[in-house]
């Protein structure tokens, strides 16, 4: 048997941390990516990273807690085992980071200092400047050259991941992938393929997202079988600096550095934010919000923005939405040494100095919740089992998703802080589990019997890019057709969503996916031709989209980061106490009549046209029983005290008895 | 938009934009124009993309759109670094009203000019990356498995080393440098891919490292895990290419788009070197 | 790592290319550096008296026969030593003056040009006054028929004065002499760089201030010198200096020590031989009322 190899595809977070933990384990790795790793979009996070540390344990913190505010802030979508594996593994994770010379900020006495992120009441989040992102990426690219210098690890870096390699049993034996430059088409044979490719903001056009984030690689394994959960689930990050390119994001740690968000009380005050004074601005989300003022968690943020400028007609300017995130009342030295990257490009982008004057920032497309759908094993605590080659494995066999591309992690909304979390555990959890995997098969991809399969799959590509550079297009431009995709997807499915709109959209967006194959291409060169291999990621984009758009037509909900005002559950607002208590419980039953229609998982699955069907799947909420969220709910109060009634008699009949794991990929084998 | 730092009353419906392009590695180049509608508020990114859009030039003739590199597009990942107007810095961060403030003709887009084109405005910066190894720009820890914190670390400490941290291996240090010359290897016709990427290696681990390089090593040494290794970075900076290539030109830091103090960085490099090179002559 | 391995590989130079700039920036300052602020002082001693200068000549060849090694090992073979680095350093630089206009990039181009000035003076100004050696042929043959070796060591202020009245040698003096000066100033700045001695913005910023203040006085020093020196070599003041020189040397030889050396003193042949080149009326004259006098 020859050598046994792994591909990790993506050079994030999730792609680095495996490819340094599988270096270590001693299983050599092919690493690919589309740009040189060290610019790939994790560099974009800024605020911090997630874990309960010593002082937070002396306010009653701990690991559990952790868990618990991200499934609830994530409305109780994900499968419970992985979150609290996670948040289990937050300390170490940091603690590691920090060995491996992450610039921490630092508390005088010389630890690191923490601050205070959306979602939650503790401050959890340990941050570097407001490039933490950055910073973390760094310290695992150096590990990756480190091995790369020993000989562990070889990179490729400009390649694009094109499909992944099933032999007949539809076992992944490796992937094709094309050079950007040369544009080489070749065949990775591996016994193992990671995906960590990120998350496909390029649907939506402009959104806080790296230019690399079209999400196609997802796509080209969903036409492979590959299921893609929860698509529906699109996080609109509050506040982004709007552009004609991108729009560049505005750390939540804006916020958690005590930023304030604000509006003129008169619409359109046409003074300057300096001359108005404090009693005539509407801080919004601190009145509405009192507990977590402009804390709330992200879905929450953005549709009180949203809010204020559509519905209510207050937003700053006239011709264009956006509201005040002011920092005018923190001192520069300050603003400088915890906010100084971000402010910097505020400053670089916008000519403005926001230490002066508030930013003007309205919301924009930022995360994917859902992404390509991985098993787990879980252990009877709750957690999961270490080494389980079922970890992160798609329902593809030898191909296992991690990072921003799996779907586990933030359910129906990613609390801040939490996603640089993931991408690190996952690549890191995912390591001995793709040992164990390998350690079960009885030959490598390497050896000659795969060759006749990584020559024909190979061949297959490379006729469908002859095709595509021979083809006498009509006059469609794939730049303008994807402005089209960007404005369609992004009316229809960010923060407010309705059905009739929806179903538009699926319409156009179907149009415009014949409109691709008749796209000309104006470069038909083979030669670094970015023409071509742009038209290839935006014909992916458009399984994706669809998954998006149906997945969210056929949620009749609210949850999380999907809202459709149609089915908002209003609160109590009757003052008599006996119709209030009416009122609450039925608002209650309505909920939990909600989470058992609901409370799944939507999984796409895609033919060879790119189509997808969806289904559902129950999700594993044995370790926290899901509770109605109720940020800033009228009656909330009347609301809780009802639900907890029915929790304590729920404990009471169930007394002892666990509850049943679903039967689906919760159930421990 | 956003009001942006002064006003447009005067600005023309349309702008040239020049762009220096080359088919190939080892081709020829020439100078490209283009003519761009004009709207506030936009940056060397969004010409660009505009120029693909268009796929043609300014005398209407169809045109294959420009090659160029870009990833994040908020001056984070480096990707997008080019001369614009001459100086090197990155597309994203170039914003059109001021650069037509300044030099109202046009605006002059080419490739960075010490490292080797691939297409157009796109380069390769290997050569960056192999010079990270060269000075084992990493902490060489035990493992990955669980050993509690890192070392404490005062605010100064991290105050020093962050900003050495953000590097983002963007090539404008070594681009404004006069020290820093390309290197541009073809390959032979009966090479493999592998020898030729060796031949490479071998031609650029002579050559000079340049002053992110070298302000990496700093990075590194200053991080009591990294100080352990510190003889090691020195050495690399001692070597062939080293840090005494550098000939005190400073455009470095006059040109570094995060404001790195690349230049404390080399001093900090010479006053180690000197004391290892001391410690190595008299200590063993 | 491979580049350690392939170092073997490479030439001597190449593999000792840090030990050699390292060579080249310290023989910069020393000998080189303070040899010239040492020149230009006791060359600047002219201002005080001819005699004055005379005297401190005089303890400079007191080293007598030890006196051409002194010059070899500590002045000549580490300039060029200097030099010839530097001609290579020069070499591989590609300034770029015209893309980035910062004040140090012009620096570092003007270091690199003085250098080149002060290299081609240096040579011109060692043959000018010493000869390069003090072969006979060479002097006979090659040195007194182009004007060299014009210094001599017992009449110093007059026969240094009298090689400096043409105009054209007078620009010479003034370009290479602020050329060295500069070089060295900022010489001095970017070897705190290269050692290590100043590190932050601050600290550079402060250390080119001093080492601006010190250039700035060394010109003055030199340029006093220089002009301090001409003057010796032209009407009254010549009269006085040889005046002066002369009764040392007789008043030395008499007390026995100095050997009398008239290699070592001016002659009139040779005095007026040397206007050959860039004659000058005046200069004629002078040299020729001198010779009354005399």
């Amino acid at each position: 048997m020859a050598e046994q190899r792994v591909l990790v595809v993506g050079g994030g977070l999730a792609g680095l941390a495996a490819a340094m933990k599988l270096a270590e384990l001693g299983i050599p790795v092919d690493l690919m990516s589309l740009t040189p790793v060290k610019r790939s979009h994790s560099v974009c996070a800024q605020g911090g990273i997630n874990s309960v540390n010593e002082l937070t344990r002396q306010q009653g913190d701990s690991e559990y807690l952790h868990f618990d505010d991200t499934v609830y802030g994530g409305d109780f979508l994900q499968h419970q085992p992985p979150v609290k594996e996670m948040a289990d593994w937050a300390p170490r994770i940091i603690d590691l980071m920090d060995r491996l010379g992450v610039p921490f900020n630092r508390t005088p006495e010389g630890f690191r200092d923490q601050r205070r992120f959306g979602g939650t009441l503790y401050k959890r989040t340990a941050f570097a400047g407001a490039t933490t992102g950055q910073q973390l990426l760094y310290a695992l690219d150096e590990q990756v050259r480190r091995w790369h210098a020993g000989g562990m690890i070889a990179i490729y870096e400009g390649w694009d991941f094109l499909s992944p390699v099933l032999d007949d049993d539809g076992r992944c034996r490796g992937a094709i992938a094309q050079n950007l430059v040369s544009m080489e088409i070749r065949s990775f044979p591996a016994d193992a393929v990671i995906l960590a490719t990120g998350g496909c903001g390029l649907i939506y056009g402009r959104s806080t997202m790296s230019m690399a984030c079209t999400g196609s690689a997802a796509s080209r394994c969903s036409k492979a079988g590959v299921k893609y959960a929860n698509g529906e689930f699109i996080q609109v990050h509050p506040t982004a600096i709007p552009g004609a390119d991108k729009l560049r994001l505005m750390s939540e740690s804006a916020r958690g550095e005590g930023g304030r968000v604000w509006v003129p009380r008169k619409p359109q005050d046409s003074r300057e934010p300096g001359e108005i004074s404090e009693g005539e601005r509407y801080y919004f989300l601190e009145e509405r919000y009192p507990k977590y003022g402009n804390l709330v968690p992200r879905d929450i943020a953005t549709r009180e923005i949203f809010n204020v400028c559509v519905n209510e007609g207050l937003s700053v300017e006239a011709d264009r939405q956006c509201v005040y995130l002011d920092l005018t009342h923190i001192s520069r030295e300050e603003l400088d040494r915890k906010l100084g990257g971000i402010l910097h490009i505020y400053e670089k982008f916008q000519g403005v100095d926001p230490r002066e004057e508030p930013m003007k920032i309205f919301p924009a497309v930022h995360y994917s919740m859902g992404g390509m759908w991985a098993d787990y094993e879980r252990t009877v605590e709750g957690g999961l089992v270490l080494g389980s080659p079922r970890n992160h494995q798609t329902n593809v066999p030898g191909l296992y998703a991690i990072g921003e591309c799996d779907y586990q992690y933030h359910g129906g909304n990613r609390l801040g802080a939490n996603s640089l979390l993931s991408c690190i555990f996952t690549g890191l959890f995912v390591a001995p589990s793709v040992q164990n995997m390998m350690g079960s098969l009885s030959s490598s991809a390497h050896d000659e019997k795969y060759d006749t399969l990584h020559r024909g799959q190979r061949a297959v590509r490379q006729l469908e890019h002859d095709n595509l550079l021979k083809r006498e297009g009509g006059r469609e431009n794939p730049y303008v057709i994807h402005q089209e995709l960007g404005d369609v997807m992004t009316k229809a499915a960010t923060v407010v969503r309705d059905n009739d709109q929806l179903k538009d959209a699926i319409e156009k967006v179907n149009e415009l996916g014949e409109r691709i194959e008749n796209c000309s291409l104006s470069d038909t060169g083979n030669w670094t031709n970015q023409n071509v291999m742009f038209t290839k990621a935006l014909r992916d984009m458009f399984p994706i989209a669809k998954a998006i758009l149906q997945g969210a037509l056929a949620r009749d909900e609210c949850r999380g980061a999907h809202y459709k005002p149609k089915f908002t559950m209003p609160g109590v607002e009757a003052d008599d106490p006996a119709e209030r208590r009416r009122q609450a419980e039925a608002w209650c039953d309505a909920f939990e009549e909600k989470n058992r229609k609901w409370l799944k998982t939507t999984i796409a699955s895609f033919d060879k046209e790119g189509e997808p069907t969806l289904s559902y799947e129950e999700v594993d909420t044995s370790i926290i029983p899901p509770r109605p969220r109720l940020y800033g709910l009228v009656g909330a109060e009347v609301i809780e005290e009802v639900w907890k009634g029915r929790q304590a008699n729920r404990n009471g009949s169930a007394n002892g008895q666990s509850e049943p794991a679903p039967a689906t990929a919760a159930a421990t084998s | 938009m956003i009001a942006p730092a002064h006003d447009h009353h005067d600005q023309p419906s349309s702008f040239e934009v020049r762009v220096l392009r080359q088919a190939g590695p080892g081709e020829p180049s020439h100078w490209e124009r283009h003519q761009i509608t004009y709207e506030p508020n936009l940056n060397v990114i969004s010409v660009l993309q505009k120029i693909a859009a268009q796929a043609t030039t300014a005398d209407g003739k169809d045109t294959t759109p420009v090659a160029w590199d870009c990833n994040c597009l908020e001056e984070v990942c480096g990707a997008c670094t080019m001369l614009v107007n001459g100086q090197t810095r990155q597309a994203c961060s170039a914003l059109v009203d001021k650069l037509l403030a300044d030099d109202p003709s046009g605006i002059e887009l080419a490739p960075m000019s010490k490292f080797p084109v691939l297409r157009d405005l796109v380069v390769d910066r290997a050569r960056m990356f192999r010079a990270l190894e060269r000075v084992h720009a990493w902490i060489e820890v035990d493992g990955y498995g669980d050993r509690g914190a890192g070392p404490r670390e005062s605010q100064e400490g991290q105050e020093f080393r962050y900003p050495l941290s953000e590097c983002m291996t963007c090539g404008c240090c070594v681009e404004a440098c006069p020290q820093y010359a390309k290197v541009e290897l073809t390959k032979h016709v009966d090479e493999t891919d592998e020898q030729f990427e060796k031949r490479q290696e071998q031609a650029y681990d002579e050559s000079f490292l340049g002053a992110a390089a070298i302000s990496q090593a700093m990075l590194f040494n200053e991080h009591p895990t990294g100080h352990m290794n510190a003889g090691e970075r020195l050495e690399a900076l001692m070597a062939p290419g080293g840090l005494q290539v550098c000939g005190n030109a400073q455009n470095c830091v006059s040109v570094c788009p995060k404001e790195i103090p690349l230049t404390t960085s080399i001093a900090k490099a010479g006053r180690q070197t000197t004391w290892h090179a001391f410690k190595r002559l008299f200590d063993r | 790592m491979d580049s350690q391995a392939n170092s073997s590989t490479q030439s001597f130079l190449a593999r000792n290319d840090f030990l050699i700039r390292r060579l080249h920036s310290l023989s910069g300052l020393i000998p080189v550096g303070a040899f010239m602020v040492v020149h230009l002082m006791v060359n600047a001693s002219v201002l005080e008296s001819p005699a004055a200068f005379q005297k401190n000549v005089y303890s400079i060849h007191g080293l007598g026969s030890l006196l051409p090694v002194v010059e070899w090992v500590f002045i000549f073979i580490p300039i060029l030593f200097h030099a010839i680095v530097g001609v290579v350093i020069v070499a591989g630089g590609m300034p770029n003056n015209n893309q980035y206009r910062y004040a140090a990039n012009y620096r570092y181009t003007l270091q690199r040009a003085t250098g080149m000035l002060a290299f081609f003076f240096i040579m011109a100004h060692v043959f000018h006054m010493h000869g390069w050696f003090h072969a006979d042929v060479w002097l006979e043959n090659v040195v007194h028929p182009l004007g060299g070796a014009q210094f001599k060591p017992f009449n110093a202020a007059s026969t240094a004065g009298l090689a400096l009245q043409g105009y054209v040698w007078v620009a010479v003096y003034v370009i290479g002499v602020l050329a060295c000066v500069y070089h060295l100033a900022n010489g001095v700045w970017t070897m705190g760089i290269t050692w290590g001695v100043w590190t932050s913005a601050a600290a550079q910023a402060r250390a080119s201030a001093v080492c601006s203040v010190l250039g700035v006085l060394l010109a003055v020093v030199g340029m006093g010198a220089l002009f301090g020196i001409r003057a010796s070599g032209s009407g009254e003041k010549l009269e006085q200096a040889i005046q002066a020189e002369d009764q040392m040397y007789e008043s030395k030889v008499a007390s026995g020590e100095v050997k009398a050396n008239e290699h070592k003193r001016r002659h009139e042949e040779e005095a007026e031989k040397s206007e050959s080149e860039d004659d000058l009326a005046a200069l004629e004259d002078q040299s020729a009322g001198a010779t009354q006098r005399e």
